[in-house]
């Protein structure tokens, strides 16, 4: 009971403390005009999905039925899923670079919260607030599928924004372990930025070298399970791969704020 | 309440405090007195459970800092060096969070945050933004996180340091109120700060701890207690047993002045008891020549110097007397 209201205290703090920041009000909205732009290039620009289809049937050419909605999701979320490889470190960085720089984390080490705690909340805040940033990219969907003939069944948009909150909240969680390495901000985003670059070649290594190497890096990588849940494919091996890395930076976050203090001089 | 005992921290090689002992009794305040660089803020942060000591044990309440980290930590407020403070907060927001965190229930959550700020006169400033405050109340805000939980353990790292004079006041004032409920303990470079605010005062210099006492009494039997600076020609074994048999001498320390056929005596005397004239003829009955005496009266600074500043880690009569008082000379007979 007491460790579900820390959590909730660390959590409410840290959503808080995003609201209040210029800077997250500056990655929101680079996130929302980028994603609003793919979003319009995709559907409607001439060289848009609907522009393609049209060609495709005044061409004459007999062509198999095509699922507009489905392809649309599959591009766009493709897209979203790297922009949000971008935006992750500039969320994730302050964790606890900040609290380091200001001193703070000696108030939540010396308070009754264990830093598994005290990194869950932390974890909860900053993708809560990854969440609100999809609220705008989520309606602009709501209009574009409600438009769809016939209609998009719910559950495959579902899986695939289930897959990118999932994503999100993994490199957030290995953003954090990285934050908890250092005082400054900067460099934390840019540990957390070449660690999503080197998950992002293992995956392309891996598609490169074929069996068994794709099929074993297939299974670790992130890329590759975002990609599976926005096609639709739901295994639950894909669950358990992203529950490890929240896991694993959670894990690593714990551990490394525990050596923090018996290293600090 | 606090019990600390061969408490020893090394950073590397380097020792930053070595054997540390000390008690602090319910409802007492004690105060760390140390140089900057004496190990007071490695003590505090080892007794607040956020750094772990290399040996000795540390107990709070009857809990190990170390092992019961948990129990201690629900029953401590700890302010330290550097205030732990959000800026993008407001002191209220700010305070609230803490009393969440300490584990104040959501009923008693107001009520505490209320007598806090009260406490520390916040009341002002309840809706501002703490990066926008001035260095004194950010000190009273961190001083309002400590106690906002009403916890039994006090623990303050240097509470009024960067205050102005009327401020330092009002802090001092507010930690004696909070003693006899609260026991508190607090560093500080500040030599009157502890005379002032503290029961009991515990000095440290190069990570030991080098006396331990009330201060009035530390000060009364360092400071009260008076000496003879003395130059003599001719030195004996003999004169050394003449003056220890003087009523009111306590002790007698000899070193030979370098090239020189004189010796320099530093004569410790028993209380308020002033033997100078005795000492002067007992010098010259045994036949030496008297050069130089004067009486030695070390201030309150000089004790605090000479207990900080000599390597020797016990502090003795003679250490803190060994410091003259050049200003006020009795009896200078120079033949």
């Amino acid at each position: 009971m007491t460790l579900l209201a820390n959590i909730f205290a660390i959590f409410r703090k840290e959503l808080q403390s995003y609201f209040l920041s210029p800077l997250a009000y500056v990655v929101a909205g680079l996130f929302w005009l980028l994603s609003g732009i793919v979003f319009v290039y995709l559907l409607l620009s001439p060289n848009g999905i609907i522009q393609e289809v049209a060609i495709g049937e005044q061409s004459g050419i007999p062509m198999p039925p095509v699922d507009v909605a489905y392809i649309f999701l599959l591009r766009y979320l493709g897209i979203i899923g790297s922009l949000t490889s971008f935006v992750i470190p500039l969320l994730s960085m302050g964790l606890y670079a900040e609290e380091r720089r200001n001193g703070t984390l000696e108030l939540l080490a010396t308070s009754p919260l264990t830093n598994w705690a005290v990194a869950l909340g932390k974890l909860l805040g900053v993708l809560m607030f990854y969440i609100t940033l999809l609220i705008p990219m989520l309606v602009l969907e709501l209009v574009a599928f409600a438009a769809a003939d016939p209609p998009v069944p719910p559950a495959v948009p579902l899986l695939a924004h289930l897959g990118l909150i999932l994503l999100a909240a993994a490199l957030l969680s290995l953003g954090m372990f990285l934050s908890s390495l250092t005082q400054s901000n900067i460099i934390a985003a840019i540990l957390t930025f070449v660690l999503v670059l080197l998950l992002a070649i293992m995956d392309l290594v891996g598609r490169q070298l074929g069996q068994p190497f794709e099929g074993a890096i297939a299974h670790v990588s992130l890329i590759k399970h975002y990609e599976n849940l926005v096609q639709g494919i739901f295994d639950s091996s894909s669950l358990w791969v992203f529950a490890s890395y929240i896991f694993l930076g959670i894990f690593l976050t714990a551990q490394s704020i525990e050596i923090l203090r018996f290293q600090r001089s | 309440m606090i019990e600390v005992e061969h408490l020893s921290k090394s950073y590397g090689p380097h020792p930053a405090i070595e054997d540390v002992f000390f008690t602090v009794e319910p409802g007492e305040i004690l105060g760390f007195l140390g140089p900057n660089g004496a190990g007071k803020t490695t003590t505090m942060r080892i007794l607040s459970g956020y750094l772990p000591a290399s040996s000795g044990t540390a107990r709070v309440a009857g809990y190990d800092v170390h092992t019961q980290s948990m129990a201690v930590r629900q029953r401590i407020g700890y302010l330290p060096e550097n205030p732990p403070l959000y800026n993008d907060m407001t002191v209220l927001g700010y305070l609230h969070f803490v009393a969440r965190i300490k584990g104040v229930t959501a009923g008693d959550r107001r009520k505490q945050v209320d007598l806090a700020i009260q406490q520390c006169s916040l009341e002002t400033e309840t809706q501002t933004l703490i990066g926008r405050l001035s260095k004194g109340f950010r000190q009273r805000v961190g001083l309002a996180q400590a106690i906002v939980h009403n916890p039994p353990v006090i623990i303050l790292d240097e509470p009024t340091v960067g205050l102005d004079p009327r401020q330092i006041m009002e802090v001092r004032n507010l930690i004696k109120g909070l003693a006899g409920n609260h026991t508190i303990i607090l560093s500080t470079h500040i030599l009157p700060e502890v005379s002032m605010t503290c029961d009991r005062v515990a000095i440290i210099n190069h990570g030991k701890i080098v006396a331990t006492d009330a201060p009035d009494t530390l000060m009364e039997e360092l400071i009260g207690r008076l000496g003879y600076a003395v130059e003599v020609g001719g030195m004996s074994q003999l004169l050394t047993q003449k003056l220890m048999a003087i009523s009111g001498v306590r002790e007698v320390q000899v070193e030979e002045i370098p090239d020189s056929a004189h010796t320099r005596l530093q004569i410790t005397c028993h209380g308020e008891m002033e033997p100078g004239s005795a000492i002067a003829n007992a010098i010259i009955k045994s036949g030496c020549q008297l050069h130089e005496m004067r009486r030695t009266r070390p201030t309150l600074e000089d004790v605090f110097l000479e207990l900080t500043t000599e390597e020797e880690p016990l502090p003795t009569a003679e250490a803190a007397i060994d410091k003259t008082d050049a200003d006020d000379p009795e009896l200078i007979v120079d033949p």
